[in-house]
């Protein structure tokens, strides 16, 4: 067969595409209980600085520990969706992990209220995929400190729950700073950030 | 200078060293140099990918339809890229989370896909498995030598330890840490590395 004809050319290509696909899947498939192992540790770290608890090692077991001692994990139903609620069992400070679409790929994050849920207590966040130096400079904690004491506006309208960016409203209380040359990734974390404290919303009212 | 195993690592190590004698790769080289431990996960990823593509390339290349070569290239280079990068997740999570998008990146870097066009579609597979491993090292060797200037200096540790001198003197090089450190540690290692291959070229003479 000819090296040129269309037929070669295609066969080929299958081939050369089974053969990386198996190989990329073999190596997914054999680093996936490290994969797991990772995520686990990494939710259970932002979770226990999200919640600002003491861990003695950096260790996996170590967080899992303060984790099922301080916290209580619940998953619950909200319409359609469900959502993770974690609850300190000391202070009674509720969270919930939150995700929506960022700029480029899903942003998660765990966001933590006082007991009386008037203002938020911490905010972290868990994956972003963001432009680095601009959009992924929202896990840095000149930005994420800024949500310290910030205060939600239950009632105020559904995406105006807290302000990213500038707002015309006098009062500031519910709004921090956006990321100068990451608008639309600022926009979207205000975004999924209303779109689940509405939801968090919902639920309390439900129960 | 005939091409012999050993003359074909020199030159992707010195002589025709990818960063500062073909100025390739420059964006990753600024990217991830301001901490060791990042530029040492980068350059052991770029080592791998442009040794088994260049060998890739080079065992497939007479079967390889001349229209589709770069096709082909990129989907190999794709390949180890990924394999790579679930590797480096799967290690060591923490880095991945700094240096994944340069990872992917890596899919782009000129170095690559310039070894396996120029060289790998043409010669042997060993030579173009020692090719690719040579500019690899390169790269690395160029990597290294920014990050063992720019870390110290801009956060007064090496591989995440602190160095004695951060509790005596020592005084934060902000710019060290920003990519315009990058680009001034990068000028300036090109320009002693080009003044010793030209002393050296003219001692020859």
């Amino acid at each position: 067969m000819r090296k040129d004809s269309p037929l070669y050319i295609f066969m080929f290509i299958i081939l050369i595409s089974i053969f990386f696909g198996v190989a990329i899947s073999a190596v997914h498939f054999l680093t996936l209980p490290m994969l797991k192992k990772n995520e686990s540790l990494h939710k259970n770290r932002i979770i226990t600085q999200a919640f600002m608890l003491e861990v003695e090692k950096d260790t996996p077991e170590a967080y899992q520990t303060v984790i099922d001692e301080k916290i209580r994990r619940d998953t619950v139903r909200v319409g359609n969706e469900q959502m993770e609620i974690l609850t300190n069992k000391d202070t009674k400070e509720v969270g919930f992990v939150f995700d929506g679409m960022g700029f480029w790929e899903p942003i998660s994050g765990v966001i933590v209220l006082d007991d009386d849920l008037e203002n938020i207590v911490n905010l972290k966040i868990l994956e972003q995929k963001e432009t680095p130096g601009l959009g992924a400079r929202i896990e840095e904690k000149w930005f994420t400190n800024q949500f310290k004491d910030l205060n939600v506006k239950w009632q105020a309208a559904k995406d105006k729950k807290i302000i990213i960016g500038s707002t015309a409203s006098t009062d500031k209380s519910n709004v921090v700073d956006a990321i100068t040359g990451a608008t639309q990734t600022s926009m979207a974390l205000m975004r999924m950030l209303n779109e689940d404290l509405a939801k968090f919303q919902k639920y309390r009212e439900e129960i | 200078m005939a091409d012999t195993p050993k003359n074909i690592f020199l030159k992707g190590l010195w002589k025709d060293n990818p960063i500062f004698r073909q100025v390739l790769g420059i964006c990753s080289s600024l990217a991830v140099t301001n901490l060791l431990a990042n530029t040492l996960f980068m350059a052991v990823g770029v080592i791998f990918v442009t040794a088994l593509s260049n060998l890739t390339v080079s065992i497939l290349r007479n079967h390889i339809p001349n229209r589709i070569r770069m096709i082909v290239q990129v989907m190999i280079i794709a390949s180890y890229v990924m394999i790579v990068d679930i590797v480096i997740k799967a290690v060591n999570p923490d880095i991945h989370r700094y240096i994944g998008p340069y990872v992917g990146l890596i899919i782009t870097n000129c170095i690559i896909m310039g070894r396996a066009e120029a060289f790998a579609s043409q010669n042997r597979p060993w030579h173009s498995f020692l090719d690719g491993l040579a500019m690899g090292l390169g790269y690395a060797f160029v990597l290294i030598a920014i990050a063992l200037i720019r870390e110290p200096l801009g956060f007064g540790t090496l591989l995440g330890y602190d160095l004695p001198a951060r509790e005596i003197w020592w005084h934060q090089w902000t710019i060290m840490v920003m990519p315009p450190g990058a680009f001034f540690m990068l000028a300036i290692i090109t320009w002693i590395s080009r003044r010793l291959q030209i002393t050296a070229e003219e001692e020859q003479e």
